[in-house]
């Protein structure tokens, strides 16, 4: 019932389509009756001795013939009526699913990395096609399912009970078990069904899996472990599919077995009848009561499966519900958000940021001010929260304590829109799109306010959806290229910026793809610029190439680099040093080496072989160079236990 | 991407459908069974409308008293009619039921072989197929294209074999009770036949349009689920959702479209259903009454006797209406085999790529792997059209004349700029290509003639680009091999220095992996991805595209340090923009476009003083110039 109060407003936007639908099935089921009436009197007719002579006809042939025409106006009656139902339900069960297929698409855009990490594409997107079409199954098809079945058995009992109330008491026996058979059928298939259908969607997920991951399957020849694995779970799809067919392949012959023994049986009593009733109950009405009890086959038949599949719908609706009901920690809040905010500089300031992931603290106290303009980068081992540190400026997702800030507002108040406007990302493993890399590159740019498509509203009547103006400014798109460093690549290509990348990007090589990103995020000539680990891919010539093109594009821009490279980052401003959270070392190159910390570290060791020249006695063992950044390490997250105790027993 | 196929339809083909039916043969005995169970019931259905007319006309009229007289007979009668219609019907089901079993475990069976086949055969195929194809496409081949097929033989082949009996049976029956309002009941046959033609036809293109339409809907619905982070970040929301809202709009237009024809479809059949009984109704009452024009010219009404029988008007109107289902069915059938016609095509398209890169009959073992490689004038393109005749000067070629030669435990380094071919090179040492001219040989013997499945079980690869697969992280690390020990993989992941942090997870070694290893720093998934290299492969020659370049000093140093012991007297072809990362090896090679424009040590490289010294002092020295 809940899911019904939930789906309410979809419905209420189609009330008088479902409405006037539903009323017309009445009707058509009503008149639907009247052909076996028709048939009736003709039988009756012809059998039928009015005058007490059964020698003589009780009907003429005229009369025949309009009983005949009868029956033809009363079938295409009730077929303009059938007609125009589908046109209203069935329709607007159509444009249901399209109304609630765009609010959930709008409203995943508002859903942010946490639960992005969580979801499974899979998952989302079976439940935007297959819950989808069980919803809209019950809407369209359940809904006058439901009232033919209804009306069909109410009009229907009330002919048949006018008839003979002695056949109709043989009938209400019976017909609750050949219901109460099917719906146990149904349920059966139901069941059987899923499973079969979720061994599909398993098979299709293995194939989806072993495609994807091509280049490791072929790498390491895997192929006949990935075939024997397929043959088992195709046989085991097999084995299912067979038990569907065991209890749905005969449902419509036990459908007839059933009405079959039915019939016997009120040959057997209506025989009788007829034979004692000196005429109260005769040929024509046994027909009649016949033909009218056909007529319920597919309402029988149905009330099962209508039950599987409102059942079901009410299911998937629950499900989908839940994607309505996924709330980003990250958006904008009326009230919060100030929308006057429009324009950044690109002032950051992190106050006292941690960041914890279950128990796994990944940032700790993080006091940092990068001012607008600056350069800075940032260093530090695998796994020590640099990526995250980035992602906190995007605001990607909330910190768990301590306040980032953008030109003195906390991010919280900023309109989501002006952050993203004025943040560029090239993360560190790009996602480009199976398009040319002309559009990949001008991904991000806009050249004017689009409108926002309405959710919420219906269908009918709305205006359709205005043409997207087309966006690559092939000039930007080029001069962002050559910023990056890829136009010679891509001149080299033979379509040029026309040329169509395959899915994610694989036809690019490592290099060209990360540039791509850069170029991409260039382009949009943000207030502030992340590039994180994103020139790992690139030679140091075309490395030297960028951050000249980067200075090129960085004054007045705050330019945050993350890189494991000392030569990368040398030319910044300002360098951190993250270590197991924590920014443990901060200030220029040289300040850094003079402090004789990590970075300085770091740096002697890549000079390592360039230093084979020279007799550098302290660092010609590069395993005791890495111990000695290993022991660093220890000390700091020693450093961090203590303090963690030490604060537990303070708040103790 | 699911992009949309190009073809829905194709007209009958020959060769096609026999080559269906090579799917079929190994289940000749189901074939046979369930054309006799066909048989017999296309015989048995017509028998209860007899049934019905017998009881109508011996025991229901009033008729039937005067003649019989006797009520106990006529009781007596009743109950065995009613009796053997219900032991019949019982039979009937029977039938029907171990037809359905026999058709069903026809289909599935063909649908097994059929997807084993396709899978199987796409395991075998080049990687070049799989940069060209999106994986959406290729899942299509496996899923619906198959189904289509067996569509074709449980619905197309069967209905139409079962159709006919039944019609014919029909037919006969019919003319033999009643000629004459058997050929005025089939009068509605054809238009029957014509306008589910019709219908179905429009139905077809309606739903292909549907299908199509739901097929972009879906692919980008696919697309911006799995690149939403990035459609955020860049402010696409507004384009992508009016985009979206685009598709979404077609597909609710196609289907509004499929209503439209199904809505007039039902209820002209139900009509054309109601004027065949209208016919028979009033042809019927016409012969009973025994209307005829006299010599006058004055109608003459009365009773005939035997002309027609109200138990035979009864009978003709449930004998016409079951005519209409195997009616439908036949119109149907050709639009059935069209879409399986298309739907086979695609998959014998498949079937019959071309495995460019496939064993040779005679193809050799490397039972005692040496490691030896070498390039003897390569020239590379990945574009197929590109062949050996094609100019050098061609912008098409990828690698242009390599010539590299990597002695047994030799470790060569690979450098150059981005996108001068190093990826490509290793590529070919596991022949993931064939190369257009020139030979690729491993331990003196060209790839081409090496078994494939041994070739790449002898080198490991870690690929420039991190994969994970659904599963743990240990399943991630044996690739599902159960004969790994778990040992190996926490030796592994200790070399690689990734162990500590696996055992910190909730989980451990049994952790589950996201989508793409969503919450684990890339270096992390580097370090997965090469301790995946060290279990797979213990004796190996081991390529490095990049394996490290996400991980910080330190780790890449550790990770050196066990390599030297790992890679004692093995090959390792090792590629690195950080020089640092290289050095140590015994020989460096410089790509430059396709070429190689220098090789040598370090120290040799350096004095040199070419392109190699230039990307070293950039890398460390020029800042000593600059400072
Ligand atoms: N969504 C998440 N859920 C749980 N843990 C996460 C998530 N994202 C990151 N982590 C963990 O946080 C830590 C820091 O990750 P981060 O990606 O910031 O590292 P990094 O410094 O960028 O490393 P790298 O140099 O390898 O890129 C890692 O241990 C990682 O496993
Ligand atoms: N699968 C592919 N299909 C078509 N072209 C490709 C494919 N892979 C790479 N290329 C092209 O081949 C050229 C060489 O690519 P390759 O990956 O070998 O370069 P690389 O030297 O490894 O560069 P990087 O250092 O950037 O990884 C590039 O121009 C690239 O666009
Ligand atoms: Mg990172
Ligand atoms: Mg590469």
């Amino acid at each position: 019932m809940d899911s019904l109060r939930t789906l309410w407003p979809y419905l209420k936007m189609h009330q008088r389509q479902y409405v006037i639908g539903m009323v017309l099935v009445i009707f058509a089921n009503s008149i639907n009756l009247l052909p076996f009436y028709f048939i009736r009197l003709v039988i009756d007719g012809l059998t039928g001795a009015r005058d007490g002579n059964p020698g003589t006809p009780g009907i003429t042939l005229g009369q025949a013939g309009w009983y005949a025409l009868g029956i033809v106006a009363a079938a295409a009656a009730a077929g303009v009526l059938m007609l125009y139902m589908r046109r209203l339900i069935v329709v607007a069960s159509r444009q249901t699913e399209y109304e609630i297929r765009r609010d959930i698409f709008a409203h995943l855009q508002g859903l942010d990395k946490p639960y992005y990490d969580r979801a499974s594409t899979g998952d989302l997107m079976n439940r935007l096609t297959g819950d989808l079409s069980a919803v809209r199954e019950t809407l369209g098809f359940g809904a006058w399912q439901i009232v033919n079945i209804v009306s069909g058995f109410l009009t229907s009992f009330a002919v048949m009970f006018s008839l003979s109330w002695q056949l109709t008491l043989i009938v209400l026996a019976v017909v609750p078990i050949i219901v109460g058979v099917l719906t146990y059928l149904a349920r059966l298939i139901n069941v059987r069904h899923r499973l079969a259908q979720e061994q599909s969607s398993k098979i299709a997920g293995k194939a989806q899996e072993n495609f994807s991951g091509a280049r490791v399957v072929k790498g390491y020849a895997i192929e006949d472990r990935e075939i024997s694995e397929y043959r088992a779970m195709n046989l085991e799809l097999l084995r299912r599919n067979i038990a569907l067919t065991k209890v749905d392949g005969p449902l419509r012959s036990f459908m007839s077995l059933l009405l079959g023994l039915a019939f016997a049986l009120i040959l057997l009593v209506g025989g009788r009848l007829i034979l004692n009733s000196n005429g109260a109950f005769t040929v024509g009405m046994f027909v009649q009561f016949v033909g009218t009890l056909e007529r319920l086959t597919f309402p029988m038949l149905m009330i099962g499966w209508i039950t599987g599949v409102t059942q079901r719908g009410l299911a998937s609706w629950l499900r989908l519900r839940e994607l309505y009901d996924a709330r980003a920690q990250v958006q904008d809040v009326p009230g919060r958000t100030d929308t006057s905010v429009r324009v950044l500089d690109g002032d950051l300031r992190f106050e006292n940021v941690s960041m914890d992931y279950g128990s796994r603290e990944v940032l700790r106290n993080i006091d940092l001010h990068v001012p607008a303009g600056t350069f800075l980068g940032i260093t530090g081992p695998t796994g020590s929260g640099k990526t995250v540190l980035g992602q906190l400026i995007t605001r990607s997702m909330d910190p768990s304590s301590g306040v980032v800030r953008m030109d003195g507002h906390d991010l919280h108040v900023i309109p989501l829109k002006a952050l993203h406007d004025a943040v560029a990302v090239v993360p560190q493993e790009p996602f480009l799109f199976g398009d040319s890399i002309a559009n990949n590159i001008a991904f991000g740019v806009e050249k004017q306010e689009l409108p926002v498509v309405k959710t919420g509203v219906s269908v009918v009547g709305a205006p359709l959806p205005p043409n997207i103006p087309q966006m690559p400014d092939p000039e930007r798109v080029r001069n962002a290229a050559r910023l990056a460093g890829l136009l010679e690549d891509i001149e080299g290509f033979p379509e040029g910026f026309e040329t169509l990348l395959g899915e994610r990007g694989v036809t690019l090589s490592g290099g060209q793809r990360q540039r791509t990103a850069i170029a991409r995020a260039i382009v949009r000539e943000p207030a502030i610029l992340i590039l994180d680990d994103s020139l790992s891919a690139v030679d140091t010539e075309t490395e030297r190439k960028i951050l000249d093109g980067l200075r090129e594009v960085s004054a007045g821009r705050t330019v945050i680099l993350i890189a494991h490279r000392v030569s990368t980052l040398r030319h910044a401003d300002k360098i951190v040093v993250l270590e197991e959270g924590r920014v443990t070392e901060q200030g220029s190159h040289d300040e850094l080496l003079e402090l004789n910390g990590h970075y300085a570290e770091l740096e002697r060791l890549q000079r390592l072989a360039s230093d084979l020249d020279e007799d550098d006695d302290a660092i010609s063992d590069p395993e005791e160079a890495a111990n000695r950044l290993a022991a660093r390490r220890e000390a700091i997250r020693d450093a961090q236990a203590t303090q963690t105790q030490t604060r537990q027993e303070v708040l103790k | 991407m699911t992009a949309p196929d190009d073809s829905y339809k194709k007209e009958f083909d020959a060769q096609l459908t026999r080559r269906v039916l090579r799917y079929v043969q190994p289940y000749l005995r189901l074939v046979i069974g369930g054309i006799l169970l066909a048989l017999l019931i296309s015989l048995a259905s017509p028998v209860f409308a007899l049934i019905q007319r017998h009881a109508i006309d011996s025991f229901l009229t009033p008729l039937a008293l005067q003649r019989a007289g006797n009520l106990d007979a006529l009781y007596r009668g009743l109950t065995f009619t009613a009796l053997l219609y219900a032991g019949l019907k019982v039979l009937q089901f029977g039938l029907q039921y171990a037809f359905a079993l026999a058709i069903g475990y026809l289909g599935q069976n063909v649908l097994r072989d059929i997807r084993a086949d396709v899978f199987s055969k796409l395991q075998r195929l080049q990687l070049a197929y799989f940069d060209q194809n999106p994986v959406g496409r290729l899942i299509t081949r496996v899923t619906s294209d198959v189904d289509a097929i067996n569509q074709f033989i449980t619905n197309g082949l069967v209905s139409l074999i079962q159709s006919t009996f039944i019609i014919v049976v029909y037919v006969v029956i019919m003319l033999s009770v009643n000629w004459r309002l058997a050929l005025i009941s089939f009068t509605v046959l054809p238009v029957l036949y014509f306008s589910t033609n019709f219908f179905r036809t429009k139905l077809r293109d309606a739903f292909r349009d549907t299908r199509t339409q739901q097929a972009t809907v879906n692919s980008k619905l696919n697309e911006n689920i799995t690149g939403m982070l990035t459609v955020q970040l860049f402010g696409r929301e507004r384009r992508s959702a009016l985009d979206f809202d685009h598709s979404n709009r077609a597909l609710l237009t196609a289907n509004e479209n499929s209503v439209h024809w199904f809505s007039l479809f039902m209820p002209v059949v139900a009509v054309l259903g109601q004027v065949a009984v209208a016919l028979i109704l009033y042809f019927a009452s016409r012969q009973i009454l025994g209307v005829s024009v006299d010599a006058d010219g004055a109608l003459q009404t009365g009773v005939v006797a035997g002309a027609i029988t109200v138990g035979t008007l009864f009978a003709f109107i449930q004998l016409s209406q079951q005519l209409f289902q195997p009616i439908q069915d036949l119109a149907d059938v050709f639009n059935t085999l069209q879409a399986a016609m298309a739907s086979s095509e695609r998959i014998f398209g498949v079937l019959d790529t071309e495995e460019e890169i496939a064993d040779k009959p005679d193809a050799k073992t490397l039972p005692n792997f040496e490691g030896q490689v070498d390039f003897e004038q390569v020239w590379f393109s990945y574009d197929q059209t590109v062949t050996a005749e094609t100019p050098d000067s061609d912008s098409r070629w990828i690698l242009r004349g390599i010539d590299l030669h990597i002695q047994p435990g030799e470790s060569v380094a690979l450098v150059g700029a981005t996108g001068a071919g190093k990826t490509s090179v290793t590529a070919l040492v596991s022949r993931f290509y064939d190369v257009q001219r020139g030979a690729v040989k491993v331990d003196g013997v060209n790839v081409r003639d090496l078994a494939q499945h041994d070739l790449r079980k002898h080198v490991g690869v870690v690929l420039q680009d991190v994969f994970l697969f659904a599963g743990t992280i240990e399943s991630n690390l044996t690739l599902n091999n159960a004969e790994i020990p778990h040992e190996r993989v926490v030796e592994a992941c200790k070399y690689v220095g990734v162990h500590d942090y696996i055992l910190s997870l909730d989980h451990g070694y049994q952790t589950e992996v996201r989508e793409r290893g969503a919450t684990l720093s890339t270096g992390q998934k580097q370090l997965l991805a090469f301790a995946r290299a060290l279990i797979q492969n213990p004796d190996i020659l081991l390529v490095l595209d990049e394996a490290t370049a996400n991980v910080d000093t330190e780790t890449e140093l550790r990770i050196q340090q066990a390599l030297v012991k790992v890679m004692y007297g093995r090959t390792s072809i090792i590629i690195a923009h950080r020089l640092s990362t290289i050095e140590h090896c015994d020989r460096i090679v410089v790509m430059r476009k396709g070429l190689v424009v220098e090789q040598g040590s370090h120290r040799e490289l350096l004095e040199h003083g070419g392109y190699y010294a230039r990307l070293h002092r950039l890398q460390y020295s020029q800042a000593d110039a600059a400072d």
